[in-house]
């Protein structure tokens, strides 16, 4: 039913030398049972640059970004991550190179009996990242400092609003100081102003360590603040791609769709 | 997960016990969370078990010694009550008790984890969470048991010396001379081997329920539910092979 | 994590070590009752009924446990061979005629083997030596005497009853004792007689009864424990018999010496064939009653009853306690 797709834009932008690609997605299927999540997907993320994945809940977005960081096997096709192919790499490869790559779930994922200074330093030991205490204790304060919680070290997650959870989290993944982040679903389940928050947040990491980021979302404020670039996730397949502004303005059914 | 059969579900848990099996013996080994773990299923299962023993011993005691009056044989009663607390009512009583706390414990926790991807958080942060989780858990069930049994043992007998010194004299030194005098080796041996199985298959059970919890908070409150429905039942199931193994072996 | 504290990691030691301390202690003890860290030797006995004894039952020696018992294994169809593990230290009283039997640890206790020590010089026992053993009367083997003895009574009790009817009856008899005092206390005696047979009587019966219900199969302390009119019935029957044999036996002394003494009526009595009839009766009286508290003595030694008799003996000291002032 659709005739246009993306792949095309993303191997010429792929070819151009100035930008260096971090991450490609190329022709990645996968399945469940019956149900086809994603069906010749592909994507380039290039070094410094923020881009968005717009999908509708279930269209697969999750199950992309779990399949770039290993989390899931793609059935088909290629995912390279830092010139590294995922899928090829040994346990002790892979795990050396989660920790250049940061990945903020949806739900945060923080270990509910841990306090946040030991959820923050549960990467930083788990990866054999050896540190003395005192350097330990930089670590954390400059991540806290980085999302502006620097007074929650010892509280427990229970104990903290969604708002800064979601920052605990990010925090967590800054410790490692990634080059790559990904975020799945950043601003879902939080109200609009400290989503518009976590955005502002998102682009503040970006400028501030030059990393480059791959986020997952459905809502369009998300999409607006934080995109250098978007994708937009139809049928398992990347249907179109640009700028938010480019999209948004495209007259075809299913972009409209996205951005009524 | 669809609704599994019976035998599915018993297969899917072999082959988590299979994977255990693989994983315990690779390093790295999780020392500092299993110790963690160890604290929590034996230590703080301790009031709880302890409390549970110790009534056992005492109504045990009380309530055989009407009949056992009737048949003149009052003097029996250490060592009927010895011999069923240590052989049966120690190990099973205990099990379940540990079964409902630290087995529901376990289903929920890692069901949590499961449902708000801290599962999949952890080996994103280059720990593999199988063994962090599950490998220490299973261990420290299996691990600690035995000492929690051998534990409510004691405070049970202790209950049961003074239910028989409610209403008569008995001192300590013919107290534990009668059960001693009844007891085998092999029926010490034959429960602590008991209790191995008895909380490997708690925490194999409670951290299968848990760590394939479907997604949503119902997904936890099932995983603990049925972890301590079905780590109960394989308790009893467990402590018939083990009478039948000890039938054919001659023990006891 | 914020509760794992070396505090924490202490108590969980300290768990730990009390409850392995509980075990090997329980066990050190366990091996000490057993005494599986003492020397011992190795002796043998030949029974020819063990009574379902088992290995592992104890072995005593003046009812203290010095020992348990190995093997049990049969040699040929007449002997069993039982090796018991007796403790170094009580060889020094172990001989080599110590009698070996089989015996029973309480009511529904297991069953034991006892080392009874007999007088006269013998070796100290050596490791394999084999035990000289006794099987002792069984409850079974006691009631049979007794049973026999109480139907021996009744019959005898019943031709007592028509003799000392037809003594009663036989006016010629009294008219010709002059002694009026005689004649009162010859009759007197044999009214007790009369009476004490027909107790008698009642009291073997009792006991057949029982004897009876023994051998139904109940098994001696099943039939107590499970009929309780039985171990009044019992009672009953033990006290009467007891009562009963001793007025028994004072009659017939009294009467014997009365038939003895008096010299009229002994002469009268010497010739007539009547006469020897009923020396004869008061004769297997006699030996009936032997029989009977032969049968009951071997009763007292049965732990079923002993407890039983033994309480007996005490009211009737009581009693003749009471009696005395």
């Amino acid at each position: 039913m659709l005739s246009e797709t993306c792949s095309a834009p993303v191997h010429s932008a792929a070819a151009s030398p100035p930008p260096e690609a971090v991450l490609t997605v190329v022709h990645v299927e996968k399945s469940f049972g019956d149900n086809h999540v994603l069906r010749d997907f592909s994507l380039v993320l290039h070094r410094g640059e923020n881009v968005v994945v717009l999908g509708k809940s279930g269209s697969g977005k999750s199950v992309l970004i779990k399949c770039i960081i290993g989390l899931l096997l793609p059935d088909a096709g290629r995912i390279t991550v830092l010139g590294q192919d995922v899928a090829t790499l040994s346990h002790a490869a892979l795990d050396q190179l989660r920790t250049k790559v940061g990945f903020l779930f949806q739900s945060n994922a923080l270990y509910d009996s841990m306090t946040v200074r030991e959820n923050l330093l549960f990467p930083l030991r788990r990866h054999w990242l050896a540190h003395s205490p005192a350097e330990e204790d930089q670590l954390v304060r400059q991540a806290l400092e980085d999302v502006g919680l620097a007074h929650t070290a010892g509280l427990l997650p229970a104990e903290l609003s969604g708002g800064m959870r979601k920052r605990i989290a990010l925090a967590r993944t800054l410790i490692l100081r990634p080059d790559i982040i990904l975020y799945d679903e950043p601003t879902t389940g939080l109200d609009p102003v400290t989503a518009r928050e976590i955005d502002h947040l998102i682009r503040e990491v970006q400028r501030k360590y030059g990393t480059s980021a791959l986020i997952i979302s459905h809502d369009l404020n998300c999409v607006r603040l934080t995109a250098d670039r978007v994708a937009l996730l139809v049928d398992g397949r990347c249907y179109a791609e640009g700028t938010y502004e480019q999209l948004r303005d495209r007259p075809d059914p299913v972009s409209h769709e996205f951005f009524a | 997960m669809p609704h599994p059969t019976i035998l599915a579900s018993t297969g899917a848990l072999t082959h988590f016990a299979g994977r255990f099996f693989r994983e315990v013996v690779r390093p790295r080994y999780e020392v500092q969370e299993w110790l963690y773990q160890c604290y929590v299923v034996g230590y703080q299962s301790l009031p709880l078990v302890g409390s549970t023993a110790f009534i056992m011993g005492l109504v045990l005691t009380l309530r055989l010694r009407p009949t056992m009056v009737q048949f003149g044989a009052e003097s029996w009663i250490p060592t009927m009550v010895g011999l069923t607390i240590i052989r049966e009512m120690g190990p099973i009583i205990t099990a379940l008790m540990v079964a409902g706390k630290v087995s529901s414990n376990i289903g929920a926790e890692l069901g949590s984890m499961r449902v708000t991807e801290q599962i999949d958080s952890m080996e994103v942060s280059g720990t593999n969470p199988f063994k962090y989780l599950v490998v220490t858990r299973v261990l420290a069930t299996t691990l600690m048991l035995p000492v929690l049994t051998i534990v409510a043992d004691a405070i049970s007998l202790y209950a049961s010396y003074l239910g028989v010194n409610m209403q008569g004299v008995t001192t300590l030194a013919l107290f534990s001379h009668n059960i001693l005098g009844r007891l085998n080796f092999s029926d010490i041996t034959a429960a602590v081997v008991k209790t191995f199985c008895f909380g490997f298959a708690i925490g194999l059970i409670g951290c299968y329920k848990g760590y394939y919890a479907d997604k949503g908070t119902e997904g936890v409150g099932q995983a603990a539910n049925s972890a301590v429905v079905v780590s109960s039942l394989a308790v009893f199931i467990l402590d018939l092979l083990a009478v039948q193994v000890c039938l054919v072996l001659g023990i006891a | 994590m914020s509760q794992r504290t070396t505090h924490n990691y202490v108590r969980l030691g300290l768990f730990v070590a009390v409850g392995l301390g509980c075990l090997v202690v329980t066990l050190y003890m366990l091996g000490q009752q057993q005494r599986l860290f003492n020397r011992s030797i190795l002796v043998q006995a030949d029974f020819r009924n063990v009574s379902g004894l088992l290995a592992g039952n104890n072995v005593r020696l003046g009812g203290i446990a010095v020992g348990n018992v190995r093997t049990i294994e049969i040699r040929n169809d007449s002997t069993v061979r039982v090796t018991m593990r007796l403790n170094q230290e009580v060889r020094a009283f172990v001989h080599q005629n110590t009698l070996a039997t089989i015996g029973t640890d309480g009511l529904v206790g297991n069953t034991i083997i006892n080392l009874n020590t007999q007088p006269g010089p013998a070796l100290p026992i050596g490791s394999g030596d084999v035990l000289p053993t006794s099987t002792p009367a069984s409850f079974e083997t006691m009631l049979g005497p007794l049973a026999a003895s109480s139907t021996n009574l009744v019959a005898i009790t019943h031709d007592l009853r028509q003799m000392t009817q037809r003594l009663n009856g036989s006016q010629p008899l009294w008219q010709l004792l002059d002694d009026r005092q005689l004649a009162g206390r010859v009759r007197r005696s044999l009214g007790n007689v009369e009476a004490a047979t027909g107790r008698l009587s009642t009291a073997s019966r009792d006991v057949q009864l029982l004897a009876q219900g023994v051998r139904q199969g109940h098994g001696a302390a099943g039939y107590l424990l499970t009929n309780k009119a039985l171990g009044g019935q019992l009672d009953h029957a033990a006290r009467q018999l007891a009562g009963t044999s001793d007025t028994l036996a004072a009659t017939l002394a009294g009467l014997r010496h009365q038939l003895q003494g008096a010299g009229a009526l002994n002469t009268l009595l010497a010739d007539t064939a009547f006469s020897r009839q009923l020396r004869q009766s008061m004769h297997s009286v006699e030996l009936g009653t032997a029989g009977f508290s032969r049968s009951m003595e071997a009763l007292q030694h049965n732990f079923l009853l002993r407890g039983y008799l033994r309480r007996q003996q005490r009211r009737q000291q009581r009693a003749q306690v009471a009696h005395q002032p």
